[in-house]
């Protein structure tokens, strides 16, 4: 007899067996996208844990992991700094902002963060970020090329082996969030999330919870623009901006915001969209349009997104198959 | 720094201009926000696709400025008509953040479109519904132009206009009805769809009008323009989404702080430091808590 968890936790193990095994044959061009993948994935969690477990939307991650990314551009190939001592501080710098921008949280309610959202993205698409406000962190007129890392002696320069890398830390980022997620801290912000007034009511901090989540998911989206910056050994502002935000948001409510597995589904399909695209007698330029469309579509259709939804279709056919052989109420509370 | 303040009187000239358009767009969004409860992130968009029309009409097809402008009105009304019928009404009663996904979805979906449609160039002729020539104020000498003059008699006009309607008509009482409780509005027998409806149409309509009217002030593409609406936000939001005349205050503060301290600094990104940090004003000094704290807060409905 399946039982749905059990389920889920072998769809799990064969996914990630999937993802170790699978890119080795794939070639050097496509091991580099399913390290993007991973990385975007990432980025995916970081909107995940926001939208999904807190029910804010930020339209700045991107700009979170620029500063990751510019940090780690700018301390290792400017500064010749080691790749795991900027890291760190990309990622602390990420939170702090992160921290920064949520503390007007502390007077306000519901979507109005989202409005500061979009001018923190603007404010560093167009001021910090410009090639002549701050040449030190965004590198002027050239970009930075920062190196890829080596891990224990051994190069990550390689594709695959990099590839491997970011996908551990995707997995490390899934192992913390799913944590957070099924102890304490995750009955919290879900309470947050449903009504805040009934939150504080029950003696919770409500705005200090608000704020570590907000500091929290911009570490997570800092972390993802410092592999960003060495994955793709550049970093430009462009690739960093406000619709790329917008873009994120859109494909983790696609596939779920309430569901950790969207992320894995969310980063291949950021990155391989648009190549299957250009392959169809549309360009990848269509992709976006295409992922505005769904996200349209599939709100108003299955709005707990497409993972959930499959998710929640599984788990009544298992119920209604165990349900007529075995007349146990304790079956019937476990599905 | 001193020799730079003979500079403050020119640049007031568009920086009035720049805000009377803010003025606009930021009231059809603080009118779609109250009367539906939906925050529009496509509001940018929307106006910037209604714009690209009035390009393709006017400068495309050559047919006069005015001919272009009543085609982007057209054109933003039926957006918004299409996102409201089409995609939140039959999303009424789920979550604020469910229906504010779906404009993030639109913006995406114009956004693309539009560059697929008219491509990524940067320049684009400005559809000028005014003359762009101008006269000169004596005392000041300072060249206003009869294109800055329109927009911001035009742009001020309608926003005052469209105050009127709220406040005198029928259908502006029945918006404020449905604003304020839309449960109770259907029980006095007032089609709240109906209203929803008209109240994006107008908005987007007015977005749209905006758009046109800034295309002589900018150098713009698909991206730049949604930007620049998307800076209504701050007028909206120093109006609290509910006050039409703090609205208009903050757009026109919002177009004179964009354009002053241009005569100082020549990074283009002055632009966005005034309005960011308008921004935080508006959220931290003027959101505060207990300061009619429970009209502020967003509806679910």
């Amino acid at each position: 007899m399946i039982s749905a968890a059990r389920l889920r936790r072998s769809l799990v193990l064969v996914g990630i067996a999937a993802a170790v095994v699978l890119p080795a044959r794939l070639s050097a061009f496509d091991q580099d996208q399913a390290a993007l993948a991973a990385i975007t994935g990432i980025l995916v969690i970081s909107v995940v844990l926001l939208s999904g477990y807190v029910g804010q939307i930020s339209f700045c991650q991107f700009s979170f992991a620029a500063i990751g990314a510019f940090t780690t551009g700018a301390l290792v190939d400017g500064h010749g700094w080691n790749f795991w001592l900027a890291m760190p501080v990309g990622v602390v710098a990420a939170a702090g902002v992160g921290v920064l921008v949520g503390i007007p949280a502390l007077r306000l309610t519901g979507l109005l963060l989202a409005v500061l959202t979009v001018a923190v993205a603007l404010f560093f698409d167009n001021f910090v970020l410009a090639t002549n406000t701050w040449p030190a962190f965004s590198g002027g007129s050239t970009q930075w090329h920062p190196h890829k890392p080596s891990l224990l002696g051994q190069q990550l320069t390689g594709e695959y082996s990099f590839y491997l890398f970011t996908l551990v830390v995707l997995l490390l980022v899934v192992a913390l969030v799913w944590n957070l997620r099924t102890g304490k801290v995750g009955r919290v912000l879900r309470a947050v999330r449903d009504s805040e007034l009934a939150a504080g009511t029950m003696g919770l901090n409500v705005t200090a919870w608000k704020l570590a989540a907000f500091g929290l998911s911009a570490a997570i989206a800092g972390l993802a623009g410092c592999l960003i910056a060495v994955a793709n050994e550049s970093v430009s502002a462009g690739s960093f901006d406000f619709l790329h935000s917008v873009q994120i948001i859109a494909i983790a409510t696609v596939w779920g915001v309430g569901s950790l597995a969207a992320a894995g589904l969310g980063g291949i399909f950021f990155v391989y969209g648009p190549e299957l695209l250009s392959k169809t007698p549309l360009s990848a330029k269509w992709f976006p349009l295409l992922v505005g469309a769904a996200l349209v579509v599939q709100l108003v259709y299955t709005p707990e997104g497409i993972v959930a939804k499959t998710q929640a279709d599984i788990a009544h056919l298992l119920h209604r198959r165990t349900r007529v052989p075995v007349a146990d109420t304790s079956m019937v509370e476990a599905a | 720094m001193l020799a730079d303040l003979h500079l403050i009187a020119p640049l007031t000239v568009p920086g009035l201009a720049l805000g009377g358009v803010y003025a606009l767009a930021a009231t059809g969004l603080v009118l779609i926000y109250r009367v539906s409860g939906v925050l529009n992130f496509a509001h940018g968009a929307v106006a910037m696709f209604a714009t690209f029309i009035a390009y393709q009409v006017s400068i495309v097809e050559g047919l006069p400025a005015v001919a272009g402008l009543v085609a982007a009105l057209v054109a933003g009304a039926l957006i918004g008509f299409i996102i409201e019928y089409f995609t939140i009404r039959p999303l009424t009663g789920r979550p604020a953040l469910t229906k504010v996904a779906i404009t993030i979805g639109w913006l995406l979906v114009l956004q693309t479109g539009a560059g697929l449609i008219w491509g990524d160039t940067n320049y684009h002729l400005p559809v000028e519904v005014a003359p762009t020539n101008g006269f000169n104020i004596p005392i000041v000498n300072v060249i206003v132009g009869f294109d800055q003059l329109t927009i911001f008699l035009v742009a001020i006009g309608l926003s005052l206009g469209v105050a009127a309607v709220l406040k005198y008509t029928t259908l502006g009482a029945s918006m404020r009805a449905v604003a304020d409780d839309p449960a109770s509005a259907r029980l006095w027998g007032i089609n709240v769809n109906r209203v929803t409806a008209a109240s994006w149409m107008i908005g987007s309509a007015m977005a749209a009008v905006a758009g046109v009217l800034i295309t002589p002030l900018i150098n713009f593409n698909t991206y730049s323009l949604t930007l620049i609406v998307i800076y209504a936000f701050t007028p909206a939001l120093i109006g609290r989404l509910i006050s039409l005349p703090w609205t208009l205050v903050g757009a026109i503060a919002l177009g004179l702080a964009q354009q002053w301290p241009t005569a100082f600094t020549s990074n283009g990104g002055i632009n966005e430091v005034a309005a960011f940090v308008l921004v935080l004003i508006a959220l931290v000094v003027i959101y505060r808590p207990g300061v009619g704290g429970a009209r502020l807060r967003l509806r679910a409905a």
